[in-house]
């Protein structure tokens, strides 16, 4: 076995802790996004933060795959894999929004200051 | 005397032609004097670059059209009438289109409507079958010319057909070698043959729009540029977002808003929508034409989406970089935040 040269140690150093902060910050994305879902009022809002999951989670998770994989043939599946999401990721939030809205569930909306707005809501709240 | 009095919208098709003749011989059978008014709908306002070729491409087919009917009326009694519909708004959908006709019609005692049944303004796709049933319930009476359409499939499959079938053939013999091995003589002669029939079976369902030699690979080179100005936004909006959710008072607030996006319909209006829904914080619920109805989480989300950048960079992607340069929803009023009973 051939002696590492330390430029050579230093660089893999470098990688592994570049793929423990991507992977960490897939994680923490997430991490934040399930805690949307959770805490957020309605299918409307819980929608927008699920998407979190599937960009940057899925995003930083995947680059730091691919940096693990290195030059190699298998990284460019994980780019390809990233590119899918991202097409079907909008594809399907559009889609539980939209029949959320065909099936009648109405959006909770923040009181808006100018009056003609807040009738509207406060008019669509009691019914 | 009885005077025939018609409207004939046109655009820019191959039946177009066939359509002003129809119009002159059958107005000219119903009556002895014909008054021939030959419209161009424009499909945007001035506000958006293009509108000034638009306008320059309308009166050039007018002037042609005028042509056409003193051709086919010999010495027959028919008066010509042209004008240019819509100039002064933005016309989205077939609905639109039955409105500014019924209103001309209206001021101009027209009675009938010849229709071209190709008819097809601006650069959205063909309105006809939708057009005619806004027709039908405005009320206005109308009649489709009977055109040759042989002539168009025969004249125009060859190159059309290639190019897409080509297009086709290139994306999935690429994708199948990116997922094998571009080096192997197996994976080269396997990818080929499934590239064959996927082009074959599915050219015509792939691009629905016919593509352009040096057009489309100039749009994918944009796109390729789109992409990194996309992640940023992502990026940006994540953590705005973010931070929201994290902070135990959780400052939403959440609005649904109705920007009118100028986009065509079909592929960018679905990269539009898409990205809008891709960035946290805006969410697209519906797409009507170009409506979009859109969710937003965070006053920054909407504030951006208000700004339109993603609405340019899209616009940017597929239509070139001076067409980018439009005023943004807020500016040019096409943004407003609605209530829930927009749904």
């Amino acid at each position: 076995m051939i002696e590492p040269t330390p430029l050579q140690v230093t660089l893999e150093t470098v990688r592994f802790w570049a793929i423990v902060v991507l992977l960490g910050l897939g994680v923490f994305f997430t991490l934040v996004s399930t805690v949307g879902v959770l805490r957020l009022p309605d299918i409307y809002a819980r929608a927008h933060t699920a998407s979190q999951t599937d960009t940057l989670g899925a995003g930083f998770a995947l680059a730091g795959v691919a940096l693990a994989f290195g030059w190699q043939h298998a990284a460019v599946y994980t780019v390809l894999l990233l590119f899918f999401v991202f097409i079907t990721n909008p594809t399907a939030a559009h889609a539980i929004a939209r029949s959320a809205a065909e099936t009648g569930v109405e959006p909770v909306l923040a009181e808006e200051g100018e009056t003609d707005e807040s009738a509207a809501d406060t008019e669509g709240e009691t019914r | 005397m009885a005077v025939e009095r018609l409207l004939v919208p046109l655009s820019d098709t191959v039946t177009v032609r066939q359509t002003v003749g129809y119009a002159v011989q059958s107005g000219l059978e119903r009556a002895d004097s014909l008054e021939c008014h030959l419209v161009v709908a424009l499909p945007y306002d001035d506000a958006v670059p293009e509108s000034a070729r638009q306008r320059e491409d309308a009166d050039d087919l007018l002037s042609r059209a005028r042509n056409w009917v003193e051709e086919d009326a010999g010495d027959a009694d028919v008066t010509i009438e042209t004008a240019t519909l819509g100039a002064d708004e933005y016309l989205f959908g077939p609905r639109d289109y039955a409105e500014i006709f019924d209103d001309y019609a209206a001021a101009q005692g027209i009675d009938r409507v010849v229709l071209d049944p190709e008819y097809q303004p601006g650069v959205t796709a063909r309105i006809l079958q939708p057009l005619e049933r806004e027709l039908d319930r405005i009320g206005l009476a109308y009649d489709e010319a009977p055109v040759e359409r042989s002539t168009r499939r025969g004249r125009l499959t060859g190159s059309e057909d290639f190019d897409r079938l080509f297009a086709t053939f290139m994306v999935s013999y690429g994708f199948y070698l990116v997922l094998g091995d571009p080096t192997y003589w197996f994976d080269l002669v396997t990818g080929a043959a499934v590239a064959g029939i996927v082009a074959v079976s599915l050219a015509r369902v792939t691009f629905s729009v016919p593509l352009d030699r040096v057009q489309s690979p100039i749009r994918v080179v944009r796109f390729a540029l789109y992409i990194p100005y996309l992640l940023w936004e992502i990026v940006k909006a994540n953590i705005a977002v973010s931070a929201v959710i994290l902070r135990p008072s959780m400052p939403i607030e959440p609005t649904l808003t109705q920007v009118d996006s100028r986009v065509r319909s079909g592929l960018p209006l679905t990269a539009l929508a898409n990205s809008i829904t891709l960035t946290p914080g805006t969410l697209t619920v519906r797409a009507t034409d170009q409506r979009l109805l859109v969710h937003t989480l965070i006053p920054a989300a909407r504030e951006d989406l208000f700004d339109g950048g993603l609405e340019k960079a899209i616009r940017f992607v597929f239509y070139g970089r001076e067409s980018a340069a439009i005023p943004s929803p807020r500016e040019r009023d096409d943004a407003e935040i609605v209530g829930g009973d927009e749904l």
